[in-house]
């Protein structure tokens, strides 16, 4: 119910956007620029590229406004350009070159320091090494696999609105979610019990 | 070939999608209940459950850094120039477009457009099959009274040769 009274405030909010309102593309900007650079950042794992992006989403939501038309929940729309604009960005192989490292540090290097550190530092590596796995396990996952999951997991997207931000059939879906999780549970389910 | 239609193994039934929403805890209560109890007793359900939970925990832990302050203030900044950058019409036909909605689509609106134009020229043009039916019905009048004239003086001409009414009764 309340999911349901937020689209409609968003929907409401980019009409008056429509109508030359700047105030409500604040407000807009303010509810989801998070989750917007938080989806990029964990799709292309690299801070200055994400929130570029996430620009590049907002430019376009503001660019297409006066074409704008409440059709679908403001969410999924913006999530589809987002998801456009990652994999984009990732299909055009920009990706490699700009990728972080991990904090510049291999997880296996982080690993050979913990032994040599206090008990709290080492709980502190630990948490690292199992975060660099992590982030590693979801960079090699297909770009559309892991924007998927990115959006079931973070956004908590049903299987309808990612199948709307894809532009795919649900059953489509359930078979990337499938074959993401499949992966991810052969890779990390190791770390259960474990930190 | 087994039936597992009324299993009640989503593995068996090839529903996996079920355990997933389970272990996301999005599934409803009144489905997650039966669930608990077959869960802890299925040899299939309860490695992929425990499993999947752990994926699940391992994605929880990769938390994000809060946006950058200036973020708003470089993506306002690219708008404002790039409003700038564009030409007047442009501005003022979106803001038009804003307010009016789906009728200034250029798919609705051209037609509309050339409707009207056609409406306007139709109606300031002066038409000539009008003009020219005009002039025949003034022509058409004029040998009518004409017509009627000399039927006037044929009829006067035969009163004349007419002889008197006396001379008539002899």
């Amino acid at each position: 119910m309340m999911a349901v009274a937020t689209s409609e405030h968003d929907a409401e909010l980019m009409l008056r956007v429509r109508e030359g309102d700047a105030q409500s593309f604040a407000l807009l900007l303010a509810k989801h620029r998070g989750p917007v650079i938080h989806f990029l950042y964990r799709m292309i794992q690299n801070r200055a590229v994400a929130e570029e992006l996430a620009q590049e989403v907002f430019l376009r939501v503001y660019r297409s406004r006066a074409g704008y038309e409440p059709t679908a929940k403001f969410t999924t729309w913006l999530f589809r350009i987002a998801s456009h604009v990652a994999l984009n960005y990732i299909r055009d192989g920009k990706h490699e070159r700009n990728q972080e490292s991990l904090d510049g540090e291999s997880a296996e290097g982080i690993a050979r320091q913990v032994a040599s550190r206090a008990p709290t530092v080492e709980q502190e590596m630990v948490r690292e090494v199992q975060l660099a796995e992590v982030r590693r396990t979801v960079e090699l996952l297909p770009a559309k696999q892991r924007a998927a999951v990115l959006m079931h997991k973070y956004q908590e997207m049903d299987y309808a609105q990612i199948a709307a931000a894809l532009e795919c059939s649900e059953s489509a879906v359930k078979s990337l979610l499938f074959r993401a999780y499949e992966t991810l549970r052969a890779k990390l389910a190791h770390m259960a019990g474990r930190g | 070939m087994k039936n597992t239609k009324g299993s009640a193994c989503p593995m068996e039934r090839g529903e996996e999608e079920i355990l997933l929403r389970y272990c996301a805890g999005t599934l409803a209560a009144e489905g997650a209940g039966p669930l608990d109890e077959h869960v802890e007793s299925c040899p299939r359900c309860r490695p992929w459950v425990r499993e999947q939970r752990a994926v699940w925990q391992a994605l929880e832990s990769w938390k994000v850094e809060p946006v950058t302050a200036e973020f708003d203030a470089a993506l306002l900044a690219r708008i404002a120039r790039e409003e700038e950058a564009r030409p007047l019409w442009r501005r003022w036909w979106d803001r038009a477009k804003g307010a009016w909605g789906a009728a200034l689509d250029w798919r609705v609106a051209v037609p509309a457009g050339a409707m009207a134009l056609l409406l306007v020229v139709g109606l300031t043009m002066e038409n000539p099959f009008r003009q020219e039916a005009g002039e025949t019905m003034v022509k058409l009048e004029a040998r009518e009274i004409e017509q009627a004239e000399r039927a006037l003086e044929d009829l006067e001409m035969l009163r004349q040769l007419e002889p008197p009414e006396e001379e008539q009764k002899l």
